[in-house]
């Protein structure tokens, strides 16, 4: 039997509200399941609202599944939380470094959480002083969190799931606030941290190349649910073979004949995208052959009479690879 | 600092024992450095709270000494009567607000939701930040009673017995009171605010517990003075005056009633504290809502 | 509605005069009930507290002795009454300076400030709608405090022409008071604090403008602080009125509403200056929105 570091069966969360009197559901997690090796650098990956957040949430116990149950560390979520607990650290990055107490000096934040999570006195102080010197934050390490930028608490944040030296790290959007050096820092001692020490990492992103560089293995969650559960070689295929292009142009009097016109092109595959702004409006399709695209789209356009500000090449993004998934492309 | 530096360093690990202490103090400790940021709102504190008491003395001059003698408090001076009656007062409500003000706190600030996902006990979680109220309204109490004895000249039995047997009244009220505590910051875990109710239930505690007047005067009104005598600071303060106003102590017969009434509060509360306290807790968990900023 | 038929309605412009001032100040009282109406709760709360803090007054009322009432020329009611007056009025004006630095700091806190400032409405006018509301909610609350006592058995001593005087102080005393919540409200917009004006002047005045007791109990120096209290000096006049019968032709009263007006005179501008500071140090800060 393979010893999972984490584990969910059918785990689901609906969460009921009331609007004037009219109830409203939302499937936030639904039916999930996942399993992760210990040792796995695992990426979650997904639009804002995907579930994400919820999904890890309900492994650190802070959220009670409303069906389905899940093991973190060979504990179970519902009946064991404190072992659980004790077995993860948990960052939350969308909070902007709201969860810290404000009117506490950083390494009085580290060192409560140190003493909640049972690190001895002596190890937790020599943790606190090399985790804020990593992090840049020695200077200030007195100054009242209050008086940081988002950053510098957004990198408390990181050291404070990593105090307990804990053997799953739960990692909710952790580049989200920190500035380009900084995230790179931070992706390599995670990265790190998985290698060396053989830490179970959960990852989640919206930023699907960070998760490709990282992650041996990603989940693609989209409303409540897990679409795609494979290696990152299976986006990185995908991410290759999506060729994408970018049009855009001065308002147009009739829109839908225009984006009938790209799509029957039969160099496009699919319209992605139309965003249609007073000033412009952009259209973005997925094509077989961006260089071969880009000449014909600008020649019909220009026989249209339609004035074209822009034609490029584009990155792929998310909705670029649901948009192949839900067309069964994918391997 | 370098990556590696960090990995050698969460390679040397100690066995972590848990330890429920610990927690407590973490709490305390943190909470109580909190507390010490906010040294305007001490200051003030501390200010108004002085001015109050010195208006009590400037009250007393308008008191019939036979009227007090009528409801029982011969010879009694009313400032040391109302005294006691607010430095009690005042001591009961900071105790019993803290825990659900810190939880309201925490809940907004985001801060609930990293402890409840570390392996502290919710128990220990509550008696830090009690412990944290104890010290702080401890500081208030003393202060008003100091006062009121080295500066207003308020004559109080201060013998070792007396203030011994005052302070195990004292702890006994709380112990009365923290099940209803609990139960606050149960309710303010699902409802959010509190507030409200925690300052309506201490305006109608020290009026009905008879802060400023003898009881006896309530028995004009039946259903009030019923009342009064099923709260347990009424209890708590009758043997707080018998104590520090006359000669009682602890082990006094006077004073034996009131102290198993306080028990049998401690004993009934408590567990229902806690019951409904878990039931908030479990619920905000269910919702989702530990933090909701 | 499509983007031209809104176009249509927005220029159909009548030519613009400016709103009238009454018109502008109405429209911010209707507002603040609305929005004080969604606070039910704390309102059924504020009365339950004032009730109860009345009938502590009423039964500690029983072991007092009268004499030193009566010898400060309050003739009829003895404690309660004297007591009943002073905690319904220091409510009144502790409510109006409340309700005036509630309302603004909750006006900064939602970031509406900003939203009002920048319509084409002068802040001195945006202050007296503000003022008008709160002046409104306190007379109701006083009224019923008033009547809690009477029901308790409070009594008065009064003429028309007493009751008269009573209601030109009691106007002057929420005048003043009124510049003592904007004074304020000015340095909650420069500190972004709690006030520390509102603070100081709530336990200062209850402690020295003879609320619980008259000031011939207070020692010289406490006594003299008093008098720099408009709340002293309301008071008095109005237990006169209430208690002795006193009306316009009193030169006890015709002093007391003399001293009264002073203040407001002198206050007034100081008050709007300070606001003004407050304010304009948090547009350059560019906090308005914040706090």
């Amino acid at each position: 039997m393979v010893d999972y570091a984490l584990e969910t069966f059918d785990l689901t969360k609906i969460f009921e509200s009331r609007e004037d009197g009219v109830r409203r559901v939302v499937r936030a997690v639904d039916h999930v399941n996942i399993r992760v090796r210990r040792g796995e650098f695992f990426g979650l990956l997904g639009p804002n609202g995907a579930g994400k957040t919820t999904l890890i949430k309900m492994l650190c116990t802070i959220i009670l599944p409303t069906e389905g149950t899940a093991k973190v560390n060979g504990y179970d979520i519902i009946h064991e939380p404190i072992k659980v607990r004790s077995s993860i650290g948990w960052f939350h990055g969308e909070t902007g470094g709201r969860s810290l107490y404000w009117r506490l000096n950083a390494e009085d934040n580290l060192r409560f959480y140190a003493y909640l999570q049972n690190v001895s006195r002596d190890v937790a102080e020599k943790r606190i002083d090399a985790l804020l010197e990593f992090f840049d934050l020695s200077r200030e390490r007195k100054k009242l969190v209050k008086d940081y930028s988002t950053g510098m608490k957004v990198r408390v944040m990181l050291a404070r799931a990593l105090l307990h030296n804990p053997p799953i790290l739960l990692m909710d959007e952790p580049t989200i606030g920190l500035d380009t050096v900084s995230a790179v820092e931070t992706r390599n001692l995670l990265k790190a941290l998985n290698r060396e020490l053989g830490k179970t990492i959960i990852f989640t992103s919206h930023n699907m190349f960070e998760v490709e560089q990282l992650c041996e293995r990603i989940a693609i969650m989209k409303s409540g649910r897990v679409v795609v559960d494979a290696a990152p070689s299976i986006l990185r295929d995908m991410l290759r073979d999506i060729r994408a292009v970018e049009v855009e142009v001065r308002s147009v009097d009739n829109l839908s004949e225009l984006i009938d016109m790209l799509s029957n092109l039969s160099i496009v595959r699919k319209v992605v995208d139309v965003k249609n702004d007073p000033i412009a409006v952009t259209v973005r399709l997925q094509v077989d052959d961006e260089y071969e695209a880009i000449p014909l789209i600008a020649d019909r356009l220009h026989r249209l009479g339609v004035k074209v500000s822009s034609i490029r090449r584009s990155e792929p993004t998310l909705e670029d690879v649901f948009v192949r998934l839900a067309r069964g492309e994918s391997a | 600092m370098k990556v590696e530096d960090i990995l050698e360093l969460l390679k040397e690990d100690k066995p972590r024992v848990s330890s429920e202490l610990t927690h407590v103090w973490a709490v305390f400790w943190a909470n109580f450095k909190i507390f010490l940021s906010y040294r305007t709102w001490v200051v003030m504190e501390t200010i108004s709270t002085v001015a109050s008491i010195a208006m009590y003395s400037f009250m007393g001059i308008q008191v019939d000494a036979r009227r007090m003698a009528i409801a029982g408090y011969e010879g009694v001076s009313w400032l040391s009567f109302a005294l006691v009656g607010v430095a009690t007062a005042n001591y009961l409500w900071m105790c019993i607000s803290r825990l659900s003000h810190s939880l309201q706190h925490e809940i907004r600030e985001g801060t609930l939701e990293p402890i409840v996902s570390s392996p502290i006990n919710m128990r220990s979680y509550i008696i830090g930040q009690s412990l944290r109220g104890f010290l702080v309204s401890g500081y208030f109490m003393t202060g008003v009673l100091l006062v009121g004895v080295y500066v207003l000249k308020a004559p109080l039995t201060i013998r070792l017995e007396n203030i011994l047997s005052f302070v195990a009244v004292i702890l006994l009220m709380i112990a009365s009171y923290m099940g209803i505590g609990i139960m606050a910051a149960g309710l303010v875990l699902v409802y959010k605010k509190g507030d409200p109710l925690t300052f309506l239930f201490a305006t109608v505690t020290e009026f009905l517990g008879g802060v400023l007047f003898p009881l006896k005067y309530l028995e004009s009104i039946p259903i009030l003075y019923v009342f009064a005598w099923l709260m347990p600071y009424t209890y708590a303060l009758d043997a707080c005056r018998k104590i520090l106003l006359t000669d009682a102590t602890i082990i006094s017969t006077q004073v034996i009633t009131n102290l198993v009434v306080l028990m049998l509060y401690t004993v009934v509360f408590i567990p229902l504290g806690l019951r409904v306290f878990r039931w908030g807790l479990n619920r905000i968990r269910y919702e989702g809502t530990v933090a909701s900023y | 509605m499509d983007v031209e038929k809104l176009i249509q309605i927005i220029s159909e412009d009548i030519p613009r005069r400016k709103t009238p001032i009454h018109r502008i100040i109405l429209s911010f009282i209707i507002r603040d009930f609305k929005v004080w109406w969604t606070y039910k709760f704390w309102l059924v709360l504020d009365i339950a507290g004032i009730i109860i803090f009345i009938l502590t007054y009423y039964l500690f009322s029983f072991i007092t002795t009268p004499q030193h009432i009566q010898e400060a020329g309050y003739t009829v009611g003895g404690y309660f009454t004297f007591a009943l007056i002073g905690i319904a009025f220091q409510h009144y004006v502790h409510f109006a300076v409340q309700t005036i630095n509630e309302s603004i700091r909750d006006e900064q806190w939602n970031g509406t400030l900003e939203t009002i400032l920048s319509t084409a409405t002068d802040f001195k006018v945006f202050l007296l709608g503000e003022v008008c509301f709160s002046f409104i909610v306190s007379s109701i609350l006083l009224l019923m405090s008033i009547l809690i006592g009477i029901m308790l058995g409070a009594v008065f001593y009064t003429t028309p022409s007493s009751i008269l005087a009573a209601t030109i102080l009691a106007m002057l005393l929420i005048a003043s008071h009124m510049d003592i919540g904007i004074l304020s409200t000015g340095v909650i917009m420069k500190v972004k604090q709690g006030s520390p004006v509102t603070w100081a002047f709530s336990w200062l005045s209850q402690l020295v403008s003879g609320v619980f007791y008259p000031l011939k109990l207070l020692p010289w120096y406490l006594e003299w602080l008093g008098k720099a209290f408009p709340l002293t000096y309301s008071l008095d006049g109005i237990r006169l009125c209430l208690q002795s019968a006193k009306d316009l032709t009193s030169p006890a009263i015709v002093s007391n509403i003399i001293y009264l007006f002073i203040f407001i005179v002198v206050a007034t501008p100081i008050a709007l200056y300070v606001f003004k500071i407050g304010y304009d140090s948090a547009r350059r800060d560019g906090s308005l929105g914040q706090y």
